[in-house]
């Protein structure tokens, strides 16, 4: 593997620049082509898009943060989203028996967005406790095969718990909607934006000011030289897991409130979306997956709604794809510091 | 006057901000026994890794055999004839040692897929031939009763062999030994300068060691090449580099520093 | 292509080759296991009493001995990749569906627009592509081919988890394309979500056979599997077999031995994808047809399942777990569920818990029993090499 050459003009790298700069600029063309046909449809998806984006970014931040600090890619974290949201679903509409708008609702469901937290934070640990610890010194192949294994294990619980089709749940959000021109924002939305915004601010100053959060980025840069300055590393990670399963819980309520559908697989398909989110703003870097995920529920969303567009059904391609160019072109996203690999 | 089978011209290596190696030139005679010393961190094995292809320069020429190969991608410089060993061994632990020099050789066979899997007679000859050699080779290293076991299980001094052994199996005109006696008793290390010495004569490959054992580096070469903080600051026979006043500072006064 | 009634002949021949490696105990074993099942099927089944009848039926029917072939030939593909050269492969299920639609453009009557015949079974009258089933099989293992170095050639500098990840994105996005693939720019690849079906039957000798003709089709598929044992077997023992090992141990050390890895690398994808068409274009046969909502996620994951289970690199473990875990899935879930609810008067749903049981094979064997329950000798060294404090390596 060759270590990268600082500053050395080579054919590669104009090849790189200029297909990266004509993807960006057909992007940016479409977005014109469309906003300028029909603008109330291009604000709407792109409302839709964002609201959608807020939703992957807590999940991408699970992501990015487990493998920040142990270099796994949890496969398992998707499915980890849709837990909790069937947790919040039972929850809300089986203990408390909560169907609809309501002040009782309103409290159900703060009082749910902490349980939930708390139930997939606590699975999360579990996970790492039992299947992944084992495998911090295996080879690569190990981890990210048993990581599999456990995102099948979650969908079995949720296939157990929720059956095999999707199940429709009443929301205690209240409905109705802001309209400004011909826009339409749902409340949901504005609470998904309520609730999202002030985790990641706290995740932030978790992250940058408070010791538990030095402890992980200093694990994340250097394991054993961590240890060495009296870090507990194994505490640290199960810390860091816990983290990322609370935003997943808390992602997982927020969905399964504003779009009021549950499903064993969703945390698959969703749980991949997140993952591009996070390599698209740089694999490790939290404002990165914030930045990725947003960028990503906006391509969706215009890609899904606008009229010229490929529609839903190719949804997954067109994110996939995203993917791939990236890993294969701009492995370190966005915001990621390239790494000089020293033999 | 002897040729240089290979040569690197102004050769610097930055990573960010950090210059690893400054401005170096070097060469290695044909046919020569060459050593390259300094303190630790002064950018001996990032020259080395440069040689071999590992890294890009950003700037700077090597030339191997009159061919530019700066920056070409290491199994090509190999297949070259450019072979080197590790410091901490690499070997393919989970392959016998006959396999392991076989790796070595896969740019000198010819058969494809399609002739292996209908096992044509050129390719079963091939095999046959390149099983023949190998041993050959395991016998020259002097470890050719352990061909079917596998390299992980061996002791450390044949494992080091071994290494050679399948670099010889590249068929190499240079041959790039880092750091080889690292964990031998002395007197493992004077077979080796003569082990060396023998590779050169009947295998007719430069060699270029990085060394820190001085007993080593003072036997074995014929020339001596010192850096210091990513530049070359003497070369020269031993004698002459045993009482160069800038080397002696640079191992000394390097004791009072910190690293880097 | 590879026909029957010399099979014989060259299992011998294959003995002589294979001699070396000690390996003809294996194939002897297989070989009169493989014989025995058909001659059973063929012959003795019908013949038995009706408790034993029904028993085979349920638990051991034809159709899922066929199918479960179809499934050792793909793992014998993933095998290559993940096994031999260490590449892990999480989208395989793309070849499975790309040879699929090599069979479903080739051997029917898809492609109205035309009518091209060749060695078919089909009426001449008939309209659409339609070539012999042995010619497909080798065109959809030539085109997977093609596919595999497509898909591999991105993947060739990254790390392993991100070269997962590429892999798994073509693994979804193949087959959204043939699911999609109903009206691209007005063409219609795939029939969409409808699929593509029936297929011609599988011409033999002038017999014609069709997806109820299970014996013969058994052979065939017995001899498409021997086939890429041999073929998998043949390969290691040469030098890409070799550099697929050393890649796989360290791919640092492999180049700077004059090991190419790009060419290895998209060499193991070429032929694994190889495997994967074959027992696609079988695969369709078998259940007459190509059909696009088959083809997801779980049949990747599944497949790399029988590679683990079975001993990662060992082609005869991989067979085994192949079979034990194809017929799991297919019949001895559902089989084991009916019994048990039946005696308990119970009404659980034995089939749904095959999430459950993949991903606690996955699990289990990674934690516990990581070179597989047949291993390649190697292996096992190397998948608890750092577990082995007394690793001689280096000196330490």
């Amino acid at each position: 593997m060759q270590a990268v050459s600082p500053n050395r003009f080579s054919a590669r790298l104009l090849i790189e620049r200029s297909a990266a700069t004509l993807i960006i600029g057909l992007v940016f063309f479409w977005l014109a082509i469309n906003l300028v046909k029909s603008p109330s449809q291009f604000f709407q998806s792109s409302i839709i898009g964002i609201s959608n984006g807020v939703l992957y970014a807590l999940i991408a931040l699970g992501y990015t943060l487990v493998y920040g600090i142990i270099e796994l890619i949890n496969f398992a974290h998707g499915d980890l989203f849709m837990l909790g949201g069937l947790f919040a679903a039972t929850f809300i509409g089986v203990w408390f028996g909560q169907e609809s708008p309501s002040n009782t609702g309103y409290a159900v469901f703060i009082l749910c967005l902490i349980a939930t937290m708390g139930f997939c934070a606590t699975i999360n640990v579990a996970i790492e406790r039992f299947a992944y610890r084992r495998l911090r010194k295996a080879p690569k192949l190990a981890p990210l095969i048993t990581a599999v294994g456990v995102s099948f294990m979650i969908q079995f619980v949720g296939i157990r718990w929720n059956g095999s089709g999707p199940k429709t749940w009443n929301s205690v959000l209240p409905d109705g909607e802001f309209v400004i021109s011909t826009v339409h924002i749902p409340y949901t939305t504005v609470i998904s934006f309520l609730v999202t915004i002030p985790l990641l601010v706290l995740m932030t100053f978790i992250v940058a000011k408070t010791r538990r959060g030095k402890a992980m980025r200093a694990t994340a840069q250097d394991a054993d030289a961590a240890r060495l300055m009296g870090i507990n590393v194994n505490k640290t990670i199960s810390f860091t897991f816990a983290l990322g399963g609370a935003l997943a819980g808390a992602a997982g309520l927020l969905f399964q409130q504003t779009q009021g559908v549950t499903n064993y697989n969703l945390g698959y398909q969703l749980g991949l979306i997140a993952f591009t989110s996070a390599v698209l703003g740089g694999i490790g870097n939290l404002s990165g997956a914030v930045l990725g995920a947003i960028l990503i529920g906006l391509i969706q969303g215009l890609n899904d709604g606008l009229p010229i567009g490929l529609g839903q059904q190719w949804s997954q391609t067109v994110v996939f794809t995203i993917l791939i160019l990236l890993m294969v072109f701009k492995p370190t996203g966005l915001l990621g510091k390239p790494m000089v690999e020293k033999v | 006057m002897t040729k240089s089978v290979l040569k690197a011209d102004n050769i610097s290596v930055k990573f960010g901000g950090l210059v690893a190696v400054d401005d170096v030139s070097f060469d290695i005679p044909t046919g020569g026994v060459v050593s390259l010393i300094g303190p630790n961190g002064a950018g001996k094995t990032t020259f080395f890794n440069v040689l071999t292809g590992l890294y890009k320069p950003t700037s700077g020429v090597v030339t191997f055999d009159e061919k530019n190969i700066t920056a070409k991608p290491p199994h090509k410089i190999a297949q070259a004839g450019v072979a080197r060993t590790f410091q901490n061994i690499r070997l393919f632990g989970l392959m016998t040692a006959e396999e392991n020099v076989m790796v070595a050789m896969h740019s000198h066979l010819k058969s494809g897929i399609i002739s292996t899997v209908f096992g044509t007679k050129r390719q079963r000859s091939e095999e046959e031939e390149s099983k023949k050699t190998a041993r050959e080779l395991l016998d020259f290293v002097g470890i050719g009763n352990t061909a079917d076991q596998f390299a992980r299980n061996l002791s450390y001094g044949d494992q080091r062999r071994l290494e050679v052994a399948r670099a010889l199996a590249l068929r190499p005109k240079v041959l790039l030994l880092d750091e080889p006696t690292a964990g031998m008793n002395p007197q493992e290390s004077q077979t080796f300068v003569d082990f060396v010495y023998r590779v050169r004569d009947k295998k007719g490959v430069s060699i270029l060691l990085i060394e820190h054992d001085m007993s080593v580096v003072m036997k074995v070469s014929e020339r001596i090449t010192v850096l210091d903080r990513g530049q070359k600051i003497a070369e020269g026979t031993p004698a002459e580099i045993k009482s160069n006043k800038q080397v002696i500072e640079a191992y000394l006064g390097k004791s009072s520093e910190s690293d880097k | 292509m590879k026909i029957p009634a010399i099979k014989l002949g060259r299992k011998s021949t294959k003995s002589r080759k294979l001699k070396s490696f000690n390996q003809t105990k294996w194939v002897r074993g297989f070989s009169v296991t493989a014989v025995a099942i058909w001659i059973f099927y063929a012959f003795i089944v019908d013949m038995l009493p009706y408790g034993l009848y029904d028993f085979f039926q349920k638990w051991f029917p034809a159709t899922t001995v066929n199918e479960s072939l179809v499934w050792v030939i793909c793992a014998l593909g993933l095998n290559i990749v993940v096994g031999y050269a260490g590449l892990l492969d999480l989208g395989f299920v793309a070849f499975w569906a790309i040879g699929g639609y090599c069979a479903g453009w080739f051997m029917s009557d898809f492609f109205q627009q035309t009518s091209i015949h060749f060695a078919s079974t089909a009426a001449p009258e008939q309209r659409g592509i339609h070539l012999s089933f042995w010619a497909v099989l080798f065109i959809g293992a030539l085109v997977c081919a093609v596919f595999g170095v497509i898909i591999g050639a991105p993947t060739l500098r990254l790390k392993s988890d991100y070269l997962a990840l590429v892999t798994l994105g073509f693994g979804e996005i193949i087959p959204q394309i043939f699911y999609n693939g109903e009206n691209i720019g007005g063409f219609n690849l795939s029939n969409g979500s409808k699929g593509i079906s029936p297929v011609d039957n599988v011409g033999l000798f002038g017999k014609t056979l069709g997806p109820f003709d299970l014996d013969w089709k058994y052979l065939i598929f017995v001899c498409l599997a021997a086939l890429m044992v041999f073929i998998s077997l043949r390969i290691r023992s040469g030098r890409l077999g070799r550099a697929w090992l050393a890649i796989r141990e360290d791919e640092l050390a492999a180049s700077m031995m004059g090991v190419p890895l790009m060419k290895s690398k998209l060499a193991a994808y070429a032929v694994g994808a190889f495997s994967g068409g074959i027992g696609g274009v079988a695969f369709a046969t078998h259940v007459n047809g190509v059909f696009a909502d088959r083809f997801n996620f779980s049949i990747s994951i599944i497949l790399l399942a029988m590679v683990v289970l079975g001993g990662m690199g060992n082609v005869w473990g991989v067979i085994v777990g192949a079979l034990v875990i194809a017929w799991v899935n297919s019949t001895g879930l559902p089989a084991f569920g009916d019994t048990v609810n039946n005696i308990l008067g119970t009404n659980i749903n034995f089939p749904s818990y095959n999430f459950l049981l993949f991903g606690g094979i996955l699990i289990f064997m990674m934690l516990y029993k990581r070179e597989g329950l047949l291993p390649e000798s190697r292996l096992k060294q190397i998948l608890h090499e750092t577990d082995d404090s007394t690793s001689n390596i280096g000196g330490h």
